[in-house]
């Protein structure tokens, strides 16, 4: 029985008078690969931010391989943060520093690495998703959509994080830049990397993930694994939320 | 304690703030009305005379205050000229404001697109009078801000005018200071009162920037 | 004797007391800008990061320095510290009171850098397990003070231009020093002409060097605005 990395329980979030979250509950457990999708504004991207507390929720729990995160953590925010990676939309790459530093730089200053140590791991990462030596002394700014975003899942693992959160990963990216960065994606699920994915990519979803969730105003209305969602909806909404994406992209 | 001593003296103080009010109007008066001038040849004059002017900003702007009111002061009457200790200082703070209201207005006048001269021209406006009539109202509400910002630095530096005996509210503090025996009482009182006005200068200065903003049109600050 | 004749004739007389006079200018500029800059950045860090009572009292802080005269802030230190017991040397009492003056100016420049950076970058700072002492000195001060670079200059050469009001502390900066020699010659006219292109000639020098330095520091894809105000 494999453990559970990630549990989500109830977790409620409001701005003002919106209710973002409502309710949301899950769990993830070592391995597997899970997908949320839905609406835009259906919370997917501040359910992610929760769960790093970058933005705190109001009520709930949350728990990362058994140790509390909300609302009372166990440790510090920092350290529960280093075992969690994050992947944003628009990669937020350190903007100052070459992509090698970029993802050097969480294994010097907060894992307290040696530097050569420091910099073998991150070889290691940027070789993982294919970011070859000539690149690695690139500034972001020089480097294409789809290159910052692998350097950006470099920094994730370099950190042996226990579960990698991915906020649409490949929704700020011209389309033939997607594939490379799915491919990457596609290829740390094979490795089994527990991951949580927000994203539009249903191809990618059916390949590649263990179940799909959907996510709408601020509850998670069906779950199932991608054959289920995908050829036989059982929810009214989702079934809208199928065809609007299928319309879309082939 | 001091302060009873002190109280007597206040209106000592206060005699210094009509200088130190025309010295600053004064000043930017001055500065408004040159730096207008010399912004308008940067900008259209030709070529050499254009240079010149900018030569003439930068070296003002890059002489202190008080290098310029001796030189006003001291030096000119080597030339013949000599102005008593108020015109002086008048006329030095207008010198450096006007160097840096140029600057400024220069700046406010580059934003604005080249197709609103084009235009004026092209309904047969002189050069003089496009800029009268389309550039210059345009350019003043963007330069708002940093006008408002260089008044408010001629009005505290009214108080390098010490150097050369003029009686505003700086003076005025320093001797009422020798006399008591206590600087840090008439200092802070007028430290206040130049916290007063600058206060008011931005909140005017905000409502300026509101009543005369246009739709569409940005601006610094 | 011609005008010209007259300035390289003070020139040649007096020039240990121009020398003297230009080191103790350098001197306060140098020592204000750096304290300027040291507290200016906490209090930039401060007022974007810390907590509601201490952004009010920085804010009072700077909104008190800029809304007064630094001569005034100048006599403050020099004549009312000696109350509660503090009594300085001129020198060291002008480039305190200037160093408190810049830091107020300076937290602003930067404070502005500052929350120009985006927000992503913090957020993936924040991320990989940084605490957000590391996140502001790892990585939003590298970006924000690069893009300070020009604000910072114009700082620096205002420092060198307002040093002249150490005078009135009677500092034997520059314009003191002419004064002394004026006192002998009375050839004012060339004496602060002399001054003036001292002054012109170091403000050119530092915006010169200062554009070197930005154009070593700078990161492709990071844009500053250059546009000086």
């Amino acid at each position: 029985m494999k453990d559970v990395v990630l549990r989500v329980e109830n977790l409620w979030k409001s701005y003002g008078t919106t209710e973002v979250l409502r309710g949301v509950e899950f769990e993830v457990r070592r391995g597997e690969v899970k997908v949320i999708m839905g609406p835009s504004g259906a919370g997917k991207s501040t359910l992610l931010r929760c769960i790093n507390l970058l933005v705190r929720p109001d009520k709930g729990r949350i728990e990362l391989e058994g140790d509390e995160v909300f609302p009372h953590p166990s440790k510090s925010i920092s350290s529960i943060r280093q075992k969690i990676g994050f992947v944003f939309q628009h990669f937020n790459l350190f903007m100052h520093l070459t992509a090698l530093d970029n993802v050097r730089i969480g294994l010097i200053k907060v894992k307290k690495m040696p530097k050569e140590e420091a910099t073998r791991k991150a070889i290691e990462a940027l070789e993982m998703v294919g970011i070859g030596k000539e690149l690695w002394h690139k500034y972001p700014a020089q480097l294409s959509g789809g290159q910052q975003q692998r350097v950006a899942i470099a920094r994730a693992i370099a950190m042996e994080p226990s579960i990698i959160l991915m906020d649409e990963p490949t929704s700020a990216l011209d389309p033939e830049l997607v594939g490379e960065v799915l491919r990457v994606i596609e290829k740390l699920a094979r490795n089994r990397t527990t991951m949580l994915i927000v994203t539009h990519e249903m191809g990618f979803a059916l390949r590649a993930a263990d179940e799909i969730m959907i996510m709408d105003n601020g509850v998670i209305v069906e779950r199932g694994s991608p054959e289920e969602i995908l050829r036989n909806p059982k929810h009214e909404r989702t079934k809208r939320f199928i065809n609007s994406i299928l319309g879309r992209v082939a | 304690m001091f302060l009873s001593e002190f109280t007597n003296y206040i209106p000592v103080i206060l005699n210094g703030l009509p200088n130190t009010i025309i010295l600053a109007f004064g000043g930017f008066g001055i500065g408004l009305v040159f730096g207008t001038l010399l912004a308008f040849l940067e900008v259209y004059a030709p070529k050499p005379i254009a240079s010149a002017a900018s030569l003439i900003e930068e070296v003002i702007r890059g002489t202190p205050l008080l290098v310029i009111m001796f030189i006003v002061f001291f030096g000119l009457p080597e030339l013949g000229m000599s102005l008593d200790p108020v015109h002086a200082a008048i006329v030095s703070i207008g010198i450096r404001s006007l160097a840096y209201q140029s600057q400024i207005i220069r700046g406010a006048i580059s934003s604005i697109p080249a197709g609103q001269l084009e235009a004026a021209l092209s309904i047969g406006m002189t050069r003089g009078q496009a800029f009268l009539y389309v550039v210059v109202p345009q350019a003043f509400r963007i330069a708002i801000p940093g006008l408002v910002n260089q008044f408010t630095i001629d009005l505290k530096d009214t108080s390098i005018a010490y150097a050369i005996g003029v009686a505003e509210i700086f003076t005025q503090a320093i001797h009422v200071a020798q006399v008591i025996l206590d600087y840090l009482t008439p200092l802070v009182f007028i430290g206040l009162i130049y916290l007063v006005m600058t206060l008011t200068v931005s909140y005017i200065s905000e409502y300026l920037y509101r009543r005369y903003a246009i739709p569409g049109l940005g601006g610094g600050g | 004797m011609s005008f010209m004749e007259r300035v390289i004739e003070v020139v040649y007389n007096y020039s240990p007391m121009f020398l003297e006079g230009l080191k103790n200018t350098l001197v306060l500029t140098a020592t204000s800008f750096i304290m300027g800059f040291v507290f200016g950045a906490l209090i930039a860090v401060g007022r974007v990061y810390g907590p509601r009572p201490l952004r009010l009292i920085l804010a009072s802080y700077v909104e008190l320095i800029r809304g007064t005269p630094m001569l005034l802030q100048l006599f403050l230190v020099y004549y009312a510290l000696p109350r509660i017991g503090i009594i300085l040397d001129p020198l060291i009492a002008a480039f305190l009171g200037m160093g408190l003056n810049s830091a107020a100016y300076q937290s602003e420049y930067l404070r502005s850098s500052i929350k120009a950076v985006p927000r992503g970058q913090w957020e993936a700072a924040l991320s990989i397990g940084m605490t957000r002492w590391q996140a502001i000195t790892s990585i939003v001060m590298p970006i924000a003070l690069r893009s300070s670079i020009p604000a910072l200059t114009n700082e620096l050469v205002y420092l060198l231009k307002y040093s002249s009001i150490a005078y009135f502390l009677t500092v034997v900066e520059l314009v003191y020093a002419g004064k002394i020699i004026g006192a002998e010659t009375f050839a004012y006219l060339e004496i602060y002409t002399i001054i003036a292109i001292i002054y012109l000639t170091l403000s050119l020098i530092i915006t010169r060097t200062m554009k070197n330095i930005e154009k070593r520091v700078m990161i492709p894809g990071l844009i500053t605005p250059s546009a000086r105000m």
